[in-house]
């Protein structure tokens, strides 16, 4: 903000909200590409949580037969379940008051089923014969029950198949869910480990540049992997703020942010240190470039999430030291 | 907007615009709105019709992108908690 009215923009307004404000009053939002579907780890934990999706003018997009589906999909195993047996019980309520009609019930063995408490059992035995699609056939609707028979059939198929295939990938998404924890404490172990070697390695080379005894050469090609492998450990430290998967704990993200301001510290000293006569190389020049591009892009203010002060603390150390090297 | 102990005066003098005022004239082109969030967020979503300035490339961009020093602009970014 400061900035633009530094370069001479005299109306500027500013939208306190942001983007995220403006996703959660559900206004219209324009994207450049399909969305990166994302997938949430526990099934029906985030769909709450996310943002309606609107078209641009405003009306739902979603057609009946997804909302459908997905209306099946985020209910909890136990209560479709017990919809079905539900929709099985009522069912078999409605083929015995048809009984009523006269010849328009069900038909067990050529004699209509009659409106008496056995007449019950046979059209609810019926009914989750029908919607098991397991059809016996040896009790059978007649006249206008046949259209009730088929309704439920293929609802009861539909149901009774979610809550088969919710059942049977219930031990797939612990595991799945277990194989995504292990990774991601991987990576945050791998930042934090490449992160103390770029610091210690950036270390040495200063104790080379203090003593006077720098050979150009040498320090360019250990500077150079150095900045390369740190460039990366910031990209994914920036990919973790602006895109977590999970959110890392507290402690864990404190202790990598803590170790990336001393890194970028010790980097700063590093380039001040270094003799006049020495010519950066392409590569190190667009490592360098490249991490005070990331770099700026984290301080308190600027990441998508609200993290504690101590966090945003260092995250405003970060783009201040790469304002340094900028 | 930008964290740097330097830049945390400016933002107390730049006038507010609210949601609503946004939304009433996105089709109102005397109002430009601008994303300063990184590329892969503009991807991700933004208020239509806005441009997108990474915070980044202001420096380096911003007079092309916007050419009119007097135009009224509407910047935002992610949250300003």
């Amino acid at each position: 903000m400061g900035l633009l009215r530094r370069l001479g923009y005299s109306n500027l307004r500013h939208y306190r909200g942001g983007i995220g404000d403006w996703m959660e009053r559900g206004e219209a939002v324009e994207r450049l590409a399909p969305p990166l579907v994302d997938v949430p780890l526990v099934p029906g934990q985030d769909t709450a949580a996310r943002p309606r999706e609107r078209s641009l003018d405003g009306s739902h997009r979603r057609q009946w037969a997804t909302a459908f589906l997905d209306a099946i999909d985020s209910r909890p195993t136990s209560q479709l379940f017990l919809f079905w047996l539900a929709m099985v019980v009522l069912c078999g309520v409605a083929y015995w008051l048809a009984a009523l009609l006269g010849y328009h019930g069900l038909v067990a063995g050529r004699v209509p089923i009659g409106f008496t408490a056995e007449g019950l059992a046979t059209a609810i035995y019926f009914s989750f014969v029908t919607a098991t699609s397991v059809g016996y056939g040896d009790v059978v609707p007649v006249g206008a029950t046949r259209v009730l028979a088929i309704a439920e059939a293929v609802t009861g198929l539909l149901v009774f198949g979610a809550v088969v295939a919710k059942f049977v990938s219930r031990r797939q998404d612990t595991i799945v869910r277990e194989i995504h924890r292990v990774t991601f404490e991987e990576r945050l172990d791998r930042v934090q480990t490449n992160l103390h070697l770029v610091l210690s390695e950036l270390q040495a080379i200063a104790t080379m540049c203090d003593d006077g005894t720098v050979r150009p050469e040498r320090v360019s090609a250990r500077l150079e992997s150095a900045a390369m492998v740190f460039a990366g450990e910031l990209r994914a430290i920036h990919d973790l703020l602006y895109r977590p998967q999970r959110a890392p704990a507290e402690p864990v993200l404190e202790a990598i942010l803590a170790a990336l301001a001393g890194a970028f510290r010790e980097l700063t000293e590093l380039l001040a240190c270094l003799p006049t006569t020495f010519v950066r190389s392409t590569t190190l020049d667009g490592s360098l470039r490249v991490m005070a591009r990331l770099a700026d892009e984290i301080c308190g203010e600027c990441v998508p999430h609200a993290y504690a002060p101590a966090l945003t603390m260092w995250m405003d150390r970060v783009q201040e030291a790469a304002r340094r090297i900028a | 907007m930008s964290g740097a102990p330097a830049d945390q005066a400016a933002p107390t003098e730049i006038p507010e615009i609210s949601a609503e005022d946004i939304r009433r004239r996105l089709e109102d082109a005397s109002l430009t709105v601008v994303d300063v969030l990184p590329r892969e967020s503009y991807a991700g979503g933004h208020i239509p019709g806005a441009v997108s300035l990474p915070l980044a490339e202001i420096e380096a961009r911003a007079r092309q992108v916007l050419p009119d020093l007097a135009a009224e602009i509407a910047v935002y970014c992610a949250k300003f908690t």
